[in-house]
């Protein structure tokens, strides 16, 4: 006991470890381990084709966490994002496939239903005051009705690359003289600054945690938390829309009926990167490292042959980590 | 004090309930027994079909079969399934609501036997026929589905080997100087309809592969390789290598991910996906990787089912090949075989039959009846 | 004493079934300091919500420099000067020191925040102040204290013209309540008007000019302060004299038995070496400075946290504490300081709280016997003379003091022989405090034994038969009642070892 009185260490301490957060530090080092391990282990992992797809499976995840963790900073959660995200692609699908229309109107309308989901949920956490597991659970369920419905309860397929309406799927990966790059991942990149600054720099950012930090404190600083709230889960429908758009250009057909689970793929991502299931703390690039540890175990994984239900154990034993972690760091306050 | 009047109310209900249902069966065994012959004259009855599933276009072009030939005998239907083909709890209360409308036959697609037992007891008790679709009901009580209006699907997935091995995959082997592995991408191991295509399509390659004097091995997913008829189920040494595998979860990504690494192995020269998601998957794993393909250097893809990926795959020919059922012709039949079940007429098993379509058949009247998008 | 900055007439507001403020006044000058006392439920937040704008008055004028106002939220409020500093810190765990201190009004670049502006003005603030607080240091990690100098910090900065501090000490040590009345006093040299709320009656006295006490939302009076005695506004306050003398003499007969012997005691950083022993029927006494180890104490002995070396004896025996459960097998009943977090499930009917540590006696089988337990409970509101609508009431919905007559109750139904008071009376009014006062006399009566946790130095003088005064984790003093005065426990209190 005596001995953890000293405040913090020489690692702690470090100026640069300081900036970037120790856990940040500490799960790029899981992550270059992780890939260390694979490499060993699979030559096939080693490939360039298998980096690039990677990536391609990681981007709707990593979208979906970053905007979940806008919610998450709040002190709620948003449960929709999975169902939504699916249910996105496929209105946004449908109609670019039954009017004929061009298919960055489909993306547009994935974004406006994300949107939507974001102004139902915010609605009825900010406005109403409903507990955000119960009223995201609802608009979960929503979406995944709402979304078949709309898309004629059939699965659907975004235009196939090399189609007039294809380009799309070239927004997360170009084809250079028969080599893929994965363009997808300076997106993703050039989001999480974005992100990062709004959330750290900006009015709207530093709200959001000072409600999740304590919400009466900031009301009574006289800030207009139902506005501010009502963001946080904007921000997070904003987001479903943008994934639907980049699961659509990575995947082969939407189904109507799944996406159930995939939030928590995307919310587990944003614990193992630091954002606290009580609110108030989190950041966004440490989102994007956490679902990149989600993606190389459930891409690595396979590639060392393991059972596939080895594969579910194994994330979930990392997932409990986390929360542990987070926990731990809590009581020590 | 408030609730226990509630709860008093609703044990009331309850009961109340109970009585008037079994006073209604009563009444309903009475009219069966009675008046069979006039009812089948009047034609219009109703019929409840569960399915597996409702959302993908396989069931939907199902359902289209099934509301033709309903239009035409002049009956009604109602076709329900769940939304996904895990939801076995959702699928036992769809089934119990339909027996609750007491229709004048069932159509019924299990997703798990064992789990609509008492509700298949409870048809049977109630006099209500049921017939089986698509996978039918597999392991239920001798005498509970009349008859079964499905896809053999171990035919089907021997189809799909038997036809690949003419196309490419024959030549191939024998021409292999060293061994060579062939993929097998199922869903799942716990659905009848994909093991037996599964089942069919390794069965079949082992008999072609030894016809021709060659060895084979199975290794993967523990189900299909207890269950398939290969004998040399642990060494990796045939001359050719089977590799069944299944993902811990039915997502894209996962079998996208699965596909890869069967993409990445260097005896890889085959990949077989015996459903709608196994095939979309191989095309979403390919996408980086683009190995699929004619040409020895290239690998051989063989799907199933069909949609607009995996018809555009087959007609690019990045696949071979592939199998689709007749779903139009299976709901037919399958509307058909109630109707007459629920009028007394005696009925038996049909097999809604399968073709192999590749991208030189595909546009024909026959075959492209059956494709969906 | 300058010019008349806030005057608040004939406020009058009422809930639907209350008649929360009857025609209330206060009158508040520049360079004044103003107590505004009463019980708790006396209408004192209340009357201050009106003020800032949360609640809207029904009748009534508030005058503000000369003008009439009429605040609609507390933003407003504040741009017009009028702050309060509240009870319940509001602090932002997560973000820094200056990010608090500038919250909803961020130094900005563009559209950017600028962090280095606001901790800069935030360092300058401090020094003005003559706070010892790094801007930059996260909210949640600094102590109780800092973060309440923090909130008057914040309150300074928005230019006030008027601030209102609702109980500020409550969780101050006393060098930290010399540093803010050094504070409160330098704002009334600079003429601000400054409203004071608080229970601490010595307090009153040292800081306040007048005072205005009230009554069940009623207004009862203003009077000078230095015009008057503790007792003149303890009288307005419950409209009855209450006994506030020390206690003579011990009521412990010199052969009582020991119930409970602790002998060196370590646990953590805060407990070292303590030894005492409690008799059958005896008010024990714990006294000492905020942080002398004294709570961690009672939590050591409890078994809430880990014991490092050290016997603990009942009646004799020696005992092996490893867990609350053990120490509840073994007859002892802990209430917490901090009642809400630990002591009571606030949400859970008076029934349920009381009966929570002894449910094993109130099964039907796998059933909870309702019937029982509202028996037992109805048993306990009568003899502790809870105020409650009925055992079916949400605790919640109780005063503080009666919340603590539930904890009672709890450890009362589980038959504890000793009990453990950390605390009894914080945040309870005077008329609550008497009457929990009351209670610990009939329950000492009846045989049980107690430690009473105490950081007020007249509960301790009043109440103890014998008094341990403990300072940095050891104990420093134990004198009997006879010999205990403010100065000894005092001394006892700051005498460091080394």
């Amino acid at each position: 006991m005596e001995k953890n009185v000293k405040k913090g260490n020489a690692f702690t301490n470090n100026p640069v470890v300081k900036m970037i957060g120790t856990q940040k530090i500490v799960v790029l080092g899981v992550i270059i381990l992780l890939a260390i391990f694979f490499s060993i282990l699979s030559p096939a992992f080693r490939q360039y084709s298998t980096v690039v797809s990677i990536f391609d499976y990681s981007y709707y995840v990593s979208l979906m966490a970053i905007g979940v963790t806008f919610a998450l900073i709040t002190g709620g959660v948003d449960l929709s994002i999975g169902t939504g995200t699916i249910a996105a692609g496929l209105v946004g699908g449908y109609v670019v496939g039954h009017f004929d229309l061009p298919v960055a109107v489909g993306m547009l309308v994935c974004i406006a239903f994300g949107l939507f989901l974001g102004v139902f949920n915010a609605i009825s956490v900010a406005v109403l005051g409903l507990p955000p597991f119960i009223a995201t659970l609802g608009s979960m369920m929503v979406a995944r009705g709402l979304g078949s419905i709309m898309a004629g309860a059939s699965s659907i397929t975004w235009p196939q690359a090399g189609t007039p309406n294809g380009w799309f799927r070239s927004i997360f990966k170009i084809n250079v003289g028969g080599n893929m790059i994965p363009i997808g991942f300076i997106i993703v990149i050039a989001i999480v600054i974005i992100m990062s600054i709004i959330l750290n720099k900006t009015r709207p950012g530093r709200y959001i945690i000072a409600i999740g930090s304590n919400k009466e404190a900031t009301r009574l600083s006289g800030i207009n938390v139902v506005k501010w709230h009502s963001l946080a889960y904007l921000i997070s429908g904003f987001f479903t829309g943008l994934a639907a758009i980049a699961y659509a250009a990575t995947f082969q057909a939407v189904v109507p009926g799944t996406g159930a689970g995939l939030e928590l793929d995307a919310i587990a991502g944003a614990i193992i990167g630091g954002t606290s299931m009580t609110g108030g703390a989190g950041t966004v690039g440490g989102t994007l490292l956490g679902v990149f540890v989600m993606s190389l175990l459930k891409t690595g994984l396979p590639f060392i042959g393991l059972q596939a239900n080895w594969q579910q154990i194994i994330t979930g034993i990392v997932l409990l980590i986390a929360v542990f972690v987070d926990i731990l760091k809590n009581t020590k306050k | 004090m408030k609730r226990k009047v509630i709860s008093a109310l609703l044990c009331v209900a309850l009961v109340g309930t109970m009585l008037v249902g079994c006073g209604s069966k009563k009444a309903d065994e009475s009219s069966n027994g009675g008046d069979a012959a006039g009812e089948a004259a009047t034609g219009g009855e109703k019929i409840e079909i569960v399915s597996k599933g409702f959302q993908h276009q396989y069931w939907q072009a199902v359902k289209k079969g099934a509301d033709q030939k309903a239009e035409e005998l002049g009956v009604t239907i109602n076709f329900v399934g769940p939304n996904s083909e895990s939801d076995i709890a959702d699928q036992v209360q769809m089934f119990q609501s339909a027996i609750n409308q007491k229709p004048a036959a069932l159509g019924l697609a299990a997703l798990d036997t064992d789990a609509l037992l008492d509700a298949i007891s409870q048809a049977q008790s109630a006099n209500i026929p049921i017939i089986g679709f698509d996978s039918g009901v597999p392991g239920a009580p001798d005498g509970a589905i009349l008859a079964n209006a499905s896809t053999d699907n171990y035919a089907a997935g021997e189809m799909a080997a038997e036809e690949g091995y003419k196309a490419a995959l024959g030549d191939r082997i024998k021409n292999a100087d060293g061994p060579v592995r062939v993929g097998v991408m199922a869903q799942d191991a716990t659905a009848e309809s994909i093991i037996n295509r599964g089942l069919g399509f390794i069965d079949k390659l082992g008999e072609l592969v030894e016809a021709d004097g060659k060895t084979i091995s199975i290794t993967g997913n523990e189900k299909y390789v207890g269950d398939s008829g290969i004998e040399d189920k642990k060494s990796e040494e045939g001359d050719v290598i089977v590799e069944v595998v299944v993902p811990s979860q039915v997502t894209n990504e996962l079998s996208a991910v699965d596909c890869q690494t069967l993409l990445n192995k260097k005896d890889i020269i085959c990949i077989y996906g015996s459903n709608q998601h196994s095939g979309e998957a191989m095309i979403t794993g390919n996408a980086n990787l683009d190995k699929f393909g004619e040409g020895d250097d290239k690998v051989i893809g063989i799907a199933f089912d069909s949609g607009e990926n995996i018809k555009k795959a087959v007609k690019d020919k990045v696949f071979i090949g592939a199998i689709t059922q007749a779903p139009v012709s299976m709901g037919e039949t399958l509307v058909d075989l109630c109707v007459k079940a629920a009028r007394g007429e005696s009925v038996s098993d049909v097999d809604t039959g399968c073709q192999w379509y590749t991208s030189d058949n595909m546009d024909s009247e026959e075959i492209s009846q059956n494709l969906y998008d | 004493m300058g010019e008349v900055i806030l005057t608040m007439k004939g406020i009058d507001k009422s809930f639907p079934g209350v008649h929360a403020l009857d025609h209330v006044e206060l009158e508040v000058k520049k360079g004044e300091v103003h107590a505004l006392m009463g019980e708790n439920g006396a209408g004192k937040s209340t009357l201050m919500k009106v003020l800032t704008g949360i609640y809207k008055k029904d009748e009534g004028t508030i005058t503000y420099e000369g003008k009439e106002v009429e605040f609609t939220n507390p933003k407003e409020a504040q741009e017009a000067g009028v702050m309060i500093v509240h009870q319940e810190l509001n602090m932002l765990s997560h973000l820094t020191v200056a990010q608090n201190i500038f919250i909803g009004r961020e130094k900005m670049s563009g559209k950017i925040i600028n962090d280095s502006q606001m901790n800069k003005a935030a360092r300058e603030l401090f020094d003005k102040l003559n706070i010892d607080i790094d801007p930059t240091e996260q909210m949640g990690n600094l102590t109780v204290g800092k973060q309440q100098m923090c909130e008057i910090a914040k309150a300074i900065s928005h230019e006030s013209k008027v601030i209102v501090f609702d109980e500020p000490t409550a969780a101050l040590t006393e060098s930290e309540i010399e540093e803010l009345f050094k504070i409160i006093r330098d704002l009334r040299e600079k003429q601000l008007g400054i409203v004071y709320i608080s229970h601490r009656m010595d307090e009153i006295k040292v800081i306040t000019n007048r005072v205005t006490v009230m009554r069940d939302g009623g207004y009862v009076g203003t009077i000078d302060t230095e015009t008057s005695t503790k007792e003149d506004i303890i009288n307005m306050m419950v409209g009855r004299v209450i006994y506030e003398d020390p206690k003579t003499a011990s009521n412990v007969p010199s052969g009582a038995p020991v119930v409970l012997e602790v002998k060196d005691l370590n646990a953590g950083k805060m407990v070292k070496n303590v030894s005492f022993k409690l008799h059958k029927g005896e008010i024990l006494g714990f006294s000492g400075l905020m942080g002398a180890g004294r709570t961690e104490t009672a939590r050591a002995i409890f078994g809430a946290d880990p014991i490092d070396s050290g016997e603990i004896f009942i009646n004799g025996k020696k005992v092996n504490i490893k867990s609350p459960s053990d120490a509840v097998q073994n007859g002892i009943g802990y209430l917490s300081e901090d009642r809400k977090r630990f002591g009571i499930a606030v949400e859970k009917t008076v029934a349920e709280n009381s009966t929570m540590a002894s449910l094993d006696h109130f099964m039907k089988g796998i059933f909870i016997d309702k019937k029982k337990e509202a028996d037992v409970a109805k048993k306990y509101v009568e003899q502790l003379k809870t105020k409650t609508p009925s055992v079916e009431q949400l605790v919640v919905n109780l005063s503080g003091g009666n919340q603590q007559k539930v904890v009672i109750a709890k450890w009362l139904v589980r038959d504890c022989e000793i009990l453990i008071f950390d605390e009894p009376t914080r945040g309870i009014d005077v008329g609550a405090k008497s009457e929990i006062y009351h209670l610990m006399n009939e329950l000492v009566k009846m045989g049980k034994s107690i430690i009473m946790i105490s950081s007020e130095m007249t509960e301790i003088l009043r109440m103890s038969d014998r008094v341990v005064v403990m300072c940095e984790g050891r104990k420093t003093g134990e004198m009997s009642i006879e010999e205990a005065s403010q100065e000894t426990i005092m001394h006892a209190a700051t005498r460091r070892e080394g």
